[in-house]
């Protein structure tokens, strides 16, 4: 996907071929939320029933009060904000998200918000926030896959989408392979009612 | 409750190491409520083919410090039958009282309401009283009296058209119908008027699917009964609130997850219900103002979850439900 970034027609175009159902609009870097924030605001009708936007993960520099401004201003166009919490470095400003915002469990690669215990941490402080279970992710950790169903039983609860994709040996995101389509099964199966963002194309395209 | 002694929705909390603070707590406040307010009517003078009934959240164990005293006097009869106590001494002991122009605070004569299905004779009025008193009704006093009621209504449902193991369709088209008439009637409400739109919207999203599920459910998984033990499954059905024959049924479906995060953003719901911030926000918003109210926002968002679960365990719960919800529920 790493093509489209920025190119919010595009994301757009690839997401409704898969589903009418949901979207997730990437801004993974801070200097594309302003031509997204311009995007939504001339095309305040997108097709979709359930809109995400992930937040700023890579190379952050913005001051988080500010960064938090800036998401909240595209609040009325969003069900959800996905944010890494591994970035997080004050919790306060994040809370005004409220049941918004989304915390991702991170890959091996990460020092944080991976595992139950970790997250755990940072749901204490953002008591309202759902939870974004990435299942490749959670195999990064744990190819045996009792990690996602840890994760699973403890934030159930708070579960609001799942990301979707196989991992390069690099831990970057690959189409879905029937091995892993396999291996993933049942952990899907406990996320029935909420939606699947494939964080890659599909192994067809 | 179970033969355990716990509830489905206990059960459910249990199996998950969940909980439902909100919701466990309302039920809490609604016995306390309910045990108030026989103790206020003990003294009434009461005749032996009355019903005092209280429908709405006490019906659904829900109740909110906003709730209102919904009550009709239910008379076992004809119209015309003596009521006793008379609804104006009702009123003077449930200090809650219902608005003026809904269905509530009327004498309502069971003949009408159990013989007068369908055709002219069956109004709105009728058929709401019919379907809350069936789905989300508690007896004040005479509890007998209710029962009766109650076992003519389903004995009228279960007519020759039972078939075994299939959902009854009489009960099941009256349970859809009533559900399409409040969203029909929202719009009708909104023609005349703004006032509220807000808070019906924001229940119409929430409570009132809760009502259509704990309706739809139990008729649906009627499709695992033989025809006489299907009306005792569905007479133990409704004696509990909607949650937890909603609870009891993501279990059976094996969709444990999914009910849980259901019925997590409803009790999210009641509690955000009981905070008189937030329900007097919701009544402030109209559907010009929508956009601009956090609370409305939120009251959106609980909605969506709760029936994206709801349509998980209908289409896509891993036993025969969604086969049956897609032969019976839409046609």
């Amino acid at each position: 996907m790493e093509q489209l970034r920025g190119d919010w027609d595009a994301q757009v175009k690839a997401a409704w071929e898969v589903s009418s159902f949901a979207i997730e609009l990437s801004a993974l870097s801070e200097r594309e939320l302003p031509s997204l924030a311009a995007y939504l605001s001339r095309t305040p009708n997108l097709p979709f029933r359930y809109i995400s936007i992930h937040g700023p993960s890579k190379g952050r520099e913005m001051d988080e009060e500010q960064l938090i401004f800036e998401l909240s201003r595209l609040a009325p166009r969003a069900d959800a904000f996905v944010m890494h919490p591994d970035t997080i470095e004050d919790f306060e400003p994040y809370r005004r998200l409220g049941h918004k915002l989304l915390l991702e469990n991170m890959d091996a690669r990460k020092v944080g918000g991976r595992t139950r215990g970790e997250l755990e941490a940072a749901f204490a402080e953002l008591p309202d926030a759902g939870f974004c279970f990435d299942v490749a992710h959670a195999w990064s950790i744990d190819p045996e896959m009792l990690v996602a169903h840890d994760l699973l039983d403890a934030f159930r609860g708070r579960l609001r989408h799942v990301h979707l994709s196989s991992l390069s040996e690099d831990l970057r995101h690959m189409p879905l392979s029937e091995e892993d389509e396999e291996l993933f099964g049942p952990t899907l199966s406990r996320c029935l009612d909420v939606p699947w963002i494939f964080e890659a194309p599909s192994a067809s395209e | 409750m179970e033969a355990g002694g716990t509830t489905p929705l206990e059960d459910l909390a249990e199996a998950a190491g969940h909980t439902f603070p909100h919701l466990f707590a309302a039920r809490a406040r609604t016995a306390e409520g309910l045990e108030k307010r026989r103790a206020g009517l003990a003294d009434l003078p009461h005749g032996s083919e009355a019903s005092i009934v209280l429908m709405g959240s006490w019906g659904r164990t829900e109740v909110t410090n906003g709730s209102d005293d919904d009550f009709m006097v239910l008379v076992h009869g004809p119209e015309g039958s003596p009521v006793k106590p008379e609804v104006e001494e009702v009123s003077e002991v449930l200090d809650h009282q219902p608005g003026k122009e809904g269905p509530f605070a009327e004498a309502v004569f069971s003949e009408k309401l159990v013989q007068h299905i369908g055709l002219d004779p069956d109004n709105n009025r009728n058929l709401t009283r019919r379907m809350l008193f069936l789905l989300e009704s508690v007896s004040l006093t005479g509890a007998e009296v209710y029962r009766e009621v109650r076992d003519e209504l389903l004995a009228r449902y279960f007519d020759e058209s039972i078939k075994p193991y299939q959902p009854p369709r009489f009960l099941l088209n009256e349970v859809v119908r009533y559900w399409r008439t409040i969203g029909v009637d929202f719009a009708g409400k909104e023609w005349e008027g703004p006032e509220k739109w807000g808070l019906r919207n924001a229940k119409l999203r929430t409570s009132r699917k809760i009502l259509f599920a704990g309706g739809l459910l139990p008729a649906l998984e009627c499709f695992r009964f033989d025809s006489a033990p299907m009306r005792s499954y569905l007479e133990g059905q409704l004696a509990m609130p909607p949650t937890d024959r909603i609870a009891q049924a993501f279990m059976k479906n094996r969709a444990i997850d999914e009910g849980v995060r259901t019925l997590s953003a409803y009790d999210q719901f009641v509690g955000r219900m009981n905070d008189p911030d937030f329900r007097q926000a919701l009544q402030q918003v109209n559907r010009d103002n929508a956009a601009d109210s956090e609370a409305f926002d939120e009251a959106c968002a609980i909605g969506k979850e709760l029936q994206a679960g709801l349509l998980a365990l209908l289409y896509e719960a891993p036993t025969e439900l969604p086969r049956v919800a897609r032969e019976y529920a839409i046609f």
